[in-house]
């Protein structure tokens, strides 16, 4: 009984059908043969034509279950419809939803940062008249922008000029192991040929004593007299 | 015998009728019984026996195309069950969303 009640409607008829034509068949058989002078048993023809019958009540009986199955299933597919309706409107509002989030947590995130930077600029702050003091001492150079009055012709430049660096710390380092130069510009001393080798030609000083400590170590190590040298120097 | 089963099928008959749909074999096969009484040759029954099979044949052909049979009636019932939770509970679920207050608004000190 399980095994036929989870039988589908559609088998249960096609059962009953064939069920049908072979009944129907056999009863036509028999009536036939019976005409033929070959007599069947008594009572198999009323037997066949009852289950015939019956047969036939069954199947008018399931193609009714067959019809309300047919309408229930028009019903399913409306509901399924109607659920696939209600999948997508969930899927557009997550979608939505997702794309809020997104946009909120980038605010927020904007917001936060934001306030590191005030809570920063809180902690190093500086009064302002220390600011325009700054600005007043770097745009005093005219690095800035031209002086009002400045014209074509104007030895002053917006970047310091030889004049201006040979007048500052280094240039006055440079100038105090000259003699008479006191008040002097040190390129008067320069073109005047007074200043000392050594501060003229750096470079080549430097170069000078080199040679005479390595000479001084070649002869000191080796041995080598001033005979030796010139003998090598003639060869 | 022949009139016993022609009887017999004109009982059976009228409840058929009722039926816009005739899916009933029985008034063929009483056809075919009553032609085998009258007709000896045998090519009206030929004719009518023809009939039956097609009647069987378009039957199975309908049965085949019928939609919704493919379960038992029971399991059909459950599957509508089914679907009709399915339907509530998206239902209840979007309302749910769409009536959500996502931001607890903090009350001012």
């Amino acid at each position: 009984m399980a095994a036929l009640a989870e039988k589908s409607t559609k088998e249960r008829l096609l059962s009953v059908l064939d069920d049908l034509e072979v009944l129907s068949r056999e009863l036509i058989e028999m009536l036939a043969l019976s005409r033929s002078q070959k007599l069947p048993q008594p009572g198999e023809d009323t037997q066949i034509l009852e289950l015939l019958v019956q047969r036939d009540k069954e199947f008018q009986e399931l193609m009714e279950v067959a019809q309300q199955q047919g309408k229930v299933h028009q019903e399913m597919q409306l509901l399924e419809k109607e659920v696939e309706k209600r999948d997508s409107d969930i899927q557009q509002l997550q979608k939505q939803l997702k794309e809020a989030e997104h946009i909120l947590a980038t605010a927020v995130y904007q917001a936060k940062e934001k306030l590191k930077s005030i809570e920063k600029a809180r902690k190093g702050s500086i009064s302002s008249e220390e600011i325009i003091k700054y600005a007043h001492r770097i745009s005093a150079s005219n690095a800035v922008c031209a002086p009002l009055n400045w014209v074509p012709g104007d030895p002053r430049r917006p970047y310091p000029t030889d004049l201006e660096m040979r007048s500052g710390m280094l240039g006055h380092m440079a100038n105090l192991s000259s003699n008479g130069m006191n008040g002097h510009l040190p390129g008067d001393a320069l073109a005047a040929g007074r200043l000392p080798v050594l501060t003229k030609y750096p470079h080549f000083i430097f170069f000078l004593c080199c040679i005479t400590i390595s000479t001084l170590f070649f002869f000191f190590f080796y041995n080598v007299s001033a005979a030796d040298v010139s003998a090598y120097l003639s060869q | 015998r022949e009139k016993a089963a022609q009887r017999t099928m004109a009982v059976s008959q009228p409840r058929v009728e009722k039926d816009s749909e005739d899916c009933s074999l029985l008034p063929l096969v009483h056809d075919v019984i009553k032609c085998m009484d009258k007709d000896k040759d045998g090519q009206d029954v030929h004719q009518e026996l023809m009939k039956l099979k097609t009647k069987i044949q378009k039957a199975r052909e309908q049965i085949s195309n019928m939609p919704g049979i493919d379960s038992s009636p029971q399991e059909q019932q459950h599957q509508l069950a089914t679907l009709r939770e399915q339907v509530r509970t998206k239902n209840q679920l979007l309302q749910k969303y769409k009536s959500l207050c996502m931001f607890d608004v903090p009350k001012a000190s």
